[in-house]
């Protein structure tokens, strides 16, 4: 637990393992039930998830696979983000990719876990992995331009039987 | 750090109008001209080229002359301010949690 008295909400706790990853702690002087709803259903998120902003849900498939799509209304414009859930286990936990349109394709998976603590508190943890130019470089220098060019060949091959 | 905030806020304003947000898709799917976008965007030249010169500004869009005719294309600043990108998401997240706590204790003994 932390040092932080009962009642007290206690900061963020914020470690950096990676370049490309963070994983952040916050503790709400809340039940768990209270966190997971305020986390999910949209009269509820619109009420904070826009940082002050007015905020926009233009779409909220809350299952496996489904769609989000938040705008942020700010006075210099909109900012949009959007993703799809991976995993949804109710009350516990919620993974899903994350895209600002300002980025667009710089995809971060999120996951965000709730642990009802003994004192009636609710610890959240938020983790997120980026991937990176780095990482796609690296990709780039590992062989992916040869396997496109022997999909290439093949197709040349394959063009070539049809006449 | 400080500079890398700096540079992503003239993004975020960079990327504060409708226009120059969908340059920047244009773009993403290939080189285009001022007058391509002109096109497309139902603009003035003079007008398009305000919305680039911004974008060019920001590092978000470069711009070459080949002959009489000046192609667009993304710019630089997109892979390197990745670093940027994952500060301003954690920071950005932070404040959705301060406000998430404000809220929960704004809304307390509501049910």
């Amino acid at each position: 637990m932390t040092n932080s008295a009962i009642g007290a909400p206690a900061r963020a706790l914020l470690s950096t393992p990676g370049d490309r990853d963070f994983r952040l702690e916050r503790v709400f002087n809340a039940k768990r039930e209270r966190v997971w709803k305020a986390m999910t259903e949209p009269e509820l998120i619109a009420q904070w998830w826009g940082r002050g902003n007015r905020l926009v849900i233009e779409r909220f498939e809350f299952e496996r696979g489904g769609h989000w799509r938040f705008v942020e209304h700010t006075e210099h414009g909109a900012h949009g983000f959007e993703g799809r859930y991976r995993e949804i286990v109710p009350m516990e936990r919620i993974v899903s990719s994350f895209e600002w349109d300002g980025m667009p394709a710089h995809v971060a998976i999120q996951t965000m876990t709730l642990e009802q603590l003994a004192d009636g508190r609710t610890k959240l943890v938020s983790t997120a992995l980026f991937h990176t130019a780095a990482e796609r470089d690296g990709m780039m220098h590992s062989g992916m331009e040869g396997g496109a060019n022997q999909s290439y060949e093949a197709l040349d091959r394959v063009l070539a039987a049809l006449g | 750090m400080v500079q890398c905030s700096a540079s992503l806020d003239g993004s975020f304003a960079a990327l504060s109008d409708q226009t120059r947000r969908g340059i920047l898709e244009r773009l993403g799917r290939g080189e285009a001209s001022i007058s391509d976008l002109a096109a497309k965007f139902e603009m003035s030249l003079t007008g398009i080229k305000k919305h680039v010169s911004i974008l060019e500004e920001a590092g978000l869009l470069t711009t070459v002359k080949v002959g009489r005719v000046r192609s667009c294309k993304l710019g630089p600043r997109r892979l390197h301010d990745e670093s940027a990108w994952i500060s301003a998401y954690q920071q950005m997240l932070a404040e959705r949690l301060d406000h998430l706590e404000t809220f929960l204790e704004r809304t307390k003994g509501n049910e």
